[in-house]
């Protein structure tokens, strides 16, 4: 066994015509939370996308693996038995993760049966609580149409933490909700790594979020991953000239 | 959501009541004296006594609102008038022949949803593949064949050359089964078209994917998910139908001898018997329009994010 | 993209090709068919095709080729003539209720969702059968709930260009109302609903030779596809042929206009 849980190699992703992941290596620790940071555009949701595997990004170079497995072109159903409970997507947008016309608990039953596991309705209420939604059961009775944008975005949060995955990705995940609770969900996640030792690849544009998760931090821009390396010297003596751009922005945003 | 329901059940009265309005207009203008029609399909010689005598018995002379007021009071009644042809009230033999034309409509139904939800689904899943293409070019040419071409083509090929099946559609099962298979073929076509492309719709909405991260199994995925959220556009698409259908069980039914409504319309039609053509126009449209209404509420209860 | 609208309209010119190929069979109709299609033979009843007669002869003993082509005319010149008098009410009416709106719009289109709220085969047969028969009554039959659907495309469509700053100019130059729809509106709305006119000439084809199957369209002897299929079928088990090549003939055409139409229609949503 290696020591790393995902190895990417040299990855290139596009969604048909020109790569928008150009050559990307990254590895990661089990336990280890690493931030992809860049402005929108610069491929870093893409990169997620093509991690787990789908929606209609093609991987045209490269090899990803995942806890010692090539994965990079796994058929759909060994990638089914993954999801979830291998590798948990958070998604940036809440819209993305449930049917909006269905009620929510039935599709948590649905996807716990997927996995073969019991649909126990107190471990999802306490989940919800514990990233600020009160009354789970009763929200779980609703569709997502019902709720708002945040609301579902935390439901989301809470079904993929459910799952417990060796690796959870997370693509803009605070970026719907207000400040407190993208808090509270930072707080969660750092506790679930701390716990499960649950491996974190976390997608932002939010410096601050990086900065308080992150063990290492990768800075992408136009595909590529300019600089990487550990969160203080990141921040401490950034080399690239634009990663020492996007740290001077910071506070100028914050006035 | 009561008031929006009241509401649409008055506009759906109104709409009966123009139906039946029309009918009786459409009747009222036709050319020839229905007196004189009554008299002539029974053989009887027409002279200028006999005419006017029938026409007052037949209450002809009287204004047309007062007749359409007597007509409709009579509908309501159970009462829809005697036919010109051997004076036996109308309201029993459409009732028998509804009751046929309702059996081959059902089957015909059923037959093409069994047909089209599994192709639809399958080949939208499996885009642009050898199956999708076959399904693709089979629905179209379904599509394209009119009902009474179909029937002749099966009951030549299934009856006369391959002998499975009676000439004649008696009432009996193997007497359904080809008038069925003639009305599904085309609407199968139709469906599994539709079905495709609603499936495909839905397909790319972005909420497959986020079930897809999370190891739902893809036939949940397809059943209770994907075609769960078509279904709303899939009832609307058959209550659409319900009105080719209805056209289509008059060919039908002509052809095979079926003893439903639409030869008994056909027959009436021959006969000029103006009664139970009535009779037929206003229970097809009834039936069109208050399936067309649930189809309405119905899409609601499947979709609710989908206003009145 | 650019390869897909190129496929896209190479799939439009295939489908007008042969559209056109069956319109012109359709016009020299007269001049292709071999024989008289009205001229009956005893001698040569229900004879199987042969070299004289390609496609077979009837139970009167006409020529079945010469029956089909001249059917042709019939079928495909009264779905051209019903499509295009729907057309043109419906074009009217939807600009007039667009461009006026008020209570003109308020009945016009009231009418008009009255009649979609009718099966409109169930009416086709039931006008037609009291019209008693003939091609006319069959056209009236079925242009009666025809020509709603290009009134309220039309209408959405003068709606959505009627407040566009070169109306109010053409307004503002004292222009009058049927100038303006003439002139400016009606060059802007053509193109779908004469996409909508297209896609219809399938359906309308079906309704008329449907009619014409039941004996409420064309009257006998004249030649259409629908009425030659009713009247073989009696004997389909000793001349199929007499059924099969007519049955052939409206296959063929409906599938070729319906898949003009929905190419037509894909190229023009490429855009």
């Amino acid at each position: 066994m290696s020591e790393y849980l995902l190895k990417i190699n040299d990855l290139s992703a596009s969604y048909g015509d020109e790569d928008i992941v150009k050559e990307v290596s990254l590895c990661m620790q089990p336990g280890e939370v690493v931030c992809i940071v860049g402005e929108s555009g610069s491929g870093k949701s893409t990169l997620i996308k093509a991690i787990h595997g789908m929606s209609g990004v093609g991987i045209t170079g490269g090899t990803i693996v995942f806890d010692d497995a090539d994965i990079t072109a796994l058929p759909a159903r060994d990638r089914r038995k993954l999801m979830g409970t291998g590798i948990g997507l958070i998604p940036q947008d809440p819209q993305a993760s449930f049917n909006p016309i269905r009620k929510l608990d039935v599709q948590f039953r649905e996807a716990l049966a997927g996995h073969d596991l019991p649909y126990d309705e107190d471990r999802i209420d306490e989940m919800l609580r514990k990233i600020g939604l009160q009354h789970g059961k009763a929200v779980l009775k609703n569709r997502p149409f019902e709720l708002s944008g945040g609301m579902n975005q935390r439901i989301a949060i809470a079904a993929a933490m459910l799952f417990e995955p060796r690796l959870l990705l997370c693509d803009e995940a605070t970026s719907a909700l207000d400040v407190t609770t993208a808090g509270a969900v930072v707080e969660e996640l750092l506790k679930i790594r701390e716990t499960n030792g649950t491996s974190i690849l976390l997608v932002t544009h939010h410096l601050g979020i990086a900065r308080k998760m992150a063990d290492n931090i990768g800075i992408m821009k136009d595909g590529r991953i300019i600089e990487y390396g550990n969160t203080e010297k990141i921040f401490d003596s950034p080399q690239n000239e634009y990663t020492k751009k996007l740290i001077r922005d910071v506070p100028k945003l914050k006035k | 959501m009561k008031k929006q329901i009241a509401k649409r059940i008055a506009e759906l009265i109104i709409i009966l009541i123009v139906l039946s309005f029309l009918t009786f207009l459409l009747m009222y203008l036709a050319p020839g004296d229905p007196a004189e029609k009554r008299l002539s399909s029974q053989g009887v010689a027409v002279t200028k006594e006999v005419l006017q005598a029938e026409q007052e018995r037949m209450g002809l002379l009287r204004p047309f609102m007062v007749r359409y007021g007597e007509w409709l009071g009579g509908i309501m009644h159970g009462d829809w008038g005697v036919s010109f042809k051997d004076d036996m009230p109308v309201a029993p033999k459409l009732v028998s022949g509804l009751r046929n034309t309702t059996i081959l409509a059902f089957s015909s139904l059923i037959l093409a949803l069994i047909i089209s939800i599994p192709l639809g689904i399958a080949s939208a899943v499996k885009k642009n593949s050898v199956l999708d293409h076959i399904v693709r070019i089979l629905s179209f040419i379904g599509n394209a064949l009119p009902n009474f071409l179909i029937s002749v083509l099966l009951m030549y090929f299934l009856c006369i050359v391959l002998n499975l099946f009676p000439v004649v559609a008696d009432g009996s099962l193997q007497g359904l089964c080809l008038p069925a298979l003639s009305l599904a073929i085309p609407m199968a076509g139709r469906f599994t078209r539709q079905i495709r492309t609603e499936v495909m719709e839905q397909l790319d909405q972005e909420y497959v994917t986020g079930l897809r991260t999370r190891g739902v199994r893809e036939k949940d995925i397809l059943i209770h998910n994907v075609f769960h959220n078509a279904s709303g556009h899939i009832f609307t698409i058959i209550a659409l139908q319900i009105g080719t259908l209805m056209g289509g069980s008059v060919v039908i039914e002509t052809i095979f001898r079926w003893p439903g409504i639409g030869k008994l319309v056909m027959d009436s039609i021959n006969a000029r018997d103006y009664p139970t053509i009535m009779g037929f126009v206003l229970i097809m449209g009834t039936i069109y329009v208050v399936i067309n209404f649930i189809s309405d509420i119905l899409y609601h209860v499947l979709d609710p994010r989908v206003e009145y | 993209m650019k390869k897909r609208k190129a496929k896209l309209r190479k799939r439009v010119i295939i489908a007008a090709v042969f559209a056109v190929i069956l319109v012109l069979i359709a016009l020299f109709s007269g001049v292709l068919a071999p024989n008289d299609p009205y001229a009956t033979n005893s001698s040569l009843i229900r004879q199987a095709p042969s070299a004289a007669y390609l496609f077979g002869t009837d139970n009167l003993g006409r020529c079945v080729l010469s029956r089909v082509l001249i059917g042709a005319r019939t079928t495909i010149a009264s779905t051209f003539f019903l499509v295009a008098v729907s057309f043109l009410i419906g074009i009217t009416i939807g600009m007039l209720c667009g461009f006026y709106g008020g209570i003109v719009d308020d009945i016009l289109m009231r009418i008009a969702d009255l009649m979609l709220a009718f099966p409109q085969m169930v009416v086709a047969i039931a006008v037609a059968g009291i019209l008693g028969g003939g091609l006319g009554g069959a056209m009236i039959a079925l242009g009666i709930t025809m020509w709603t659907s290009f009134a309220r495309l039309a209408r959405s469509h003068t709606l959505s260009i009627r407040n566009e700053p070169y109306i109010t100019a053409a307004r503002l130059q004292g222009k009058s109302g049927p100038q303006i729809m003439l002139t400016h509106i009606m060059p802007n709305i053509l193109e779908p609903v004469l996409i909508n006119a297209l896609t219809q000439i399938g359906t309308t084809m079906i309704g008329i030779s449907g009619l014409s199957f039941l004996g409420l369209g064309v009257v006998a002897p004249q030649a259409e596809w629908g009425s030659m299929i009713s009247e073989a079928r009696a004997y389909i088990q000793i001349a199929p042929w007499a059924v099969l090549f007519p049955a052939a003939a409206t296959v063929i055409t409906i599938v070729v206009f319906n898949y003009l139409g929905d190419a037509v229609m894909e190229y023009r949503k490429a855009e």
